[in-house]
């Protein structure tokens, strides 16, 4: 996948593939990049001391292309992930990543100055070469277990993206046979919906309303007027740069809940529809208890919640025709618990 | 056949030597963790109702659903409103400090906890930015994300600076301190059989406490380069498959998107963007909607750009210009849906997702610029003149520490 852009025809480290570089070699002619891989015998047991930097000057000049590349973990557990890496121009011998060639002079010698944890300060200047990185880099009981870990999430990494392929494709042949396993391994922490206004746009503005029967203070019983609970949702996003998700998606989504666990009887269907139920009571209650002067005042005792469905009309450019008129979807009317009619949702 | 092993090995040391894309993951770690911040802090004031004890998706009713589909939330640990505004206070600041970048590992968890958390407990108010956050904020935690721009990386040249200069590093006590509270936060929850809602987030958990500790413990105690070696390739070959987890959710967002909306009646006759601007849940500026929708011509030039858009993505990714294209319109088009459909969350997390596409050379730039819109910032009247810095550090090569 061409995905970053590093520009290929940038002038490559000289000593081959990104990773590969030891930085803090002396610019040696470029060994044949076919030089790099070999790899059972190659580096570890580190080579012949190299030329020991002297320290003090060197050390200077040593950061900034220091490649801090050891896997010299301070002593900081948090940051175990910028790890050894983290030092900046240090992303430098990426040639292939970063599109940087060896522009900070080239390899910088004494290289890990900067780069050897805690034990670094006792031993300053002290000079072994910096081995390769990658599995190449490791002796061969190590190689081993990286090869394995690789294994491992490589294959980790594949059968996640086809699973999640799986549960975004259409029904097909292996989804029916393997659901099961697809479902187990996608839900719930990996559950995603992208048909985004689609296969069409809802094209129907569905409007949640309720009235209340309400207890005054006086004992007797009142019956509000159809409250548009989505018209006051739709007020309240108006000219807001922001809407809040309790005006965009909680009622909104609460009647897809409900719509979604209900029969055409209005009768719920599983846990889903009783929750679904619940749900949308409560929010109905306390959209009430806020706005409703009636209930403001009094105690309420049931509610009843309809919904309203007006076809968006369609543009003037158009040539086509549908009816302007709503149509209600009535639900029966709903006991309100005692901690509901209290005022307990918030 | 030689040539093709030479390649293969090339690829593995590529995968195992380096964590690619360090500055396409700083700047998804900044997006996503920012995107989520500034959502905590938009809807603080109903916070309660959206995810509070209290709230109309009640307690009761979100533990019976959590205990039907395992999700994992810790909001569901205790009833009480002081849990509940301390989770709440955390997730803020996990999030802060992951778009920081400090500590960014544990920092990555905890907006993972977070995330997780506070959407588990409420699924019924997200939407398709919520999605993303959830996925992404799972597929962070594998990556070394605090490559550059992150307070991790300026410590980590800062004590590297020193160490050349012969001066010695005073221990780091902050990562310890962390990782032993969070060891003890685990085992409590543990202890305490809260765990026993689904395995896998707990397992997840537990098992980047231990690598945190083998981590620090190896780079503290051991002398040998192998262990250190070995952790680091491993770091490396999790934070590569995680990327390239994330490009491919990318793509299948795009994907799905793109491709059922090729079935649509309504893509087809190219009409379609014009309903989503007619709803009263997603028309915050109504004139400007009817300005957009005043042309059939243009709205069936919109429509069918979308779709070709979405569907034509994945395959750009073969080519690095016509991708860069792809991307700036897809930004745009970001950009306009969260003004006009009055979707700013969901657009910030989509249009950090396709930064992970974005080129080095483009991000440095910009991490440039940042940078030196923060010195100008530091040198103007009033504020302490920060000393010199040294020579080298001023070059372009030093985004990552000054942005």
């Amino acid at each position: 996948m061409d995905a970053y852009d590093e520009d290929s025809r940038e002038p490559q480290a000289p000593d081959g593939p990104a990773g590969t570089r030891l930085p803090d070699q002396p610019p040696r002619p470029a060994p044949p990049p076919a030089a790099t891989p070999e790899p059972p015998t190659p580096v570890s047991p580190p080579e012949p001391p190299a030329p020991v930097p002297p320290p003090g000057p060197r050390a200077v000049v040593t950061w900034p292309g220091a490649r801090a590349d050891l896997p010299a973990p301070g002593p900081h557990a948090g940051t175990a992930d910028t790890g050894p890496r983290t030092n900046g121009p240090a992303s430098e011998p990426r040639a292939g990543i970063t599109g940087a060639g060896p522009r900070t002079g080239g390899p910088a010698p004494g290289p890990h100055a900067g780069a050897v944890g805690p034990g670094a300060a006792s031993r300053p200047g002290q000079a072994v070469p910096r081995p390769r990185t990658g599995v190449a880099a490791l002796s061969p009981g190590y190689q081993v277990v990286a090869a394995l870990a690789l294994a491992v999430i490589a294959v980790v990494a594949c059968v996640h993206l086809l699973m999640v392929f799986f549960s975004l494709a259409p029904s097909n042949t292996v989804t029916k046979q393997h659901g099961k396993a697809i479902e187990e391994w996608v839900y719930p922490e990996f559950e995603q919906n992208w048909k985004l206004f689609a296969p069409n746009p809802l094209q129907q503005n569905i409007a949640v309303q309720v009235r209340a029967e309400v207890r005054m203070r006086d004992g007797g019983l009142l019956t509000t007027a159809w409250t548009d609970l989505s018209a006051q949702d739709g007020a309240a996003i108006d000219g807001n740069p922001a809407p809040s998700h309790t005006q965009q998606n909680e009622l909104r989504r609460a009647w897809d809940f409900f719509s979604a666990t209900h029969g055409a009887d209005n009768r719920a269907i599983g846990l889903r529809g009783s929750l679904s139920e619940q749900y949308l009571r409560r929010i109905v209650v306390m959209r009430l208890y806020r706005s409703d002067p009636a209930s403001r005042i009094g105690v309420i005792q049931r509610v009843q919640v309809r919904s309203s469905t007006t076809n968006v009309q369609p543009p003037s450019w158009s040539r086509e025709r549908v009816s302007d008129k709503p149509v209600y979807r009535l639900l029966p009317w709903w006991s309100v618990t005692p901690d509901e009619a209290a005022g307990g949702v918030r | 056949m030689n040539r093709l092993s030479l390649t293969l090995s090339r690829g593995v040391d590529q995968v195992t030597g380096v964590a690619l894309g360090p500055y396409q993951s700083a700047v998804i770690r900044i997006g996503f963790a920012g995107t989520w911040l500034l959502f905590l802090l938009r809807e603080f004031p109903h916070r309660h109702e959206l995810y509070g004890p209290t709230g109309p998706w009640g307690w009761n009713l979100a533990k019976q659903l959590t205990a039907d589909n395992q999700a994992f939330t810790v909001l569901l640990w205790s009833h009480g409103r002081l849990w509940f505004e301390l989770c709440y206070v955390l997730a803020v600041l996990a999030s802060a400090a992951l778009v920081l970048g400090w500590r960014t590992r544990t920092a990555s968890l905890l907006f993972m906890v977070g995330v997780l958390s506070l959407q588990n407990r409420s699924v019924f108010v997200g939407d398709g930015g919520d999605n993303v956050l959830h996925l992404m904020s799972i597929y962070l935690v594998f990556t070394r994300c605090g490559q550059v721009w992150s307070l991790d990386a300026r410590r980590a040249a800062h004590a590297a600076a020193a160490r050349a200069r012969g001066e010695r590093v005073p221990a780091d006590l902050a990562g310890p301190a962390l990782w032993a509270v969070l060891g003890l936060a685990l085992v409590i929850a543990m202890g305490t059989g809260r765990f026993d809602n689904g395995w896998q987030i707990p397992v997840l958990l537990w098992t980047a406490w231990a690598g945190l500790g083998l981590w620090w413990a190896v780079g503290r105690w051991t002398a040998r380069q192998g262990p250190r070696l070995l952790l680091d390739v491993i770091a490396n070959v999790l934070h590569n498959g995680a990327l390239a987890v994330i490009m491919a959710e990318a793509c299948l967002i795009y994907a799905t998107a793109g491709w059922y909306k090729v079935q649509g009646s309504r893509w087809q006759d190219g009409t379609a963007v014009y309903y989503p601007l007619h709803l009263d849940y997603f028309s915050p500026w109504p004139g400007l909607a009817d300005l957009m929708s005043s042309s059939g011509t243009i709205m069936m030039i919109v429509t069918y750009g979308t779709v070709a858009v979405q569907v034509a993505f994945p395959f750009t990714l073969f080519n690095r210009r016509v991708k860069n294209v792809l991307l700036v319109v897809m930004m745009a088009e970001h950009t306009v849906i969260a003004v006009v459909l009055g979707l700013p969350f969901f657009s910030l997390a989509m249009i950090a997702a396709d930064a992970v596409f974005l080129p080095t050379s483009f991000l440095r730039r910009l991490g440039d610029l940042a940078g030196r819109a923060r010195g100008r910032l530091a040198r103007s009247p009033g504020r302490a003149v920060p000393a010199p810095r040294p020579k080298e550090e001023s070059t372009a090569d030093h985004v990552g520490f000054t942005a």
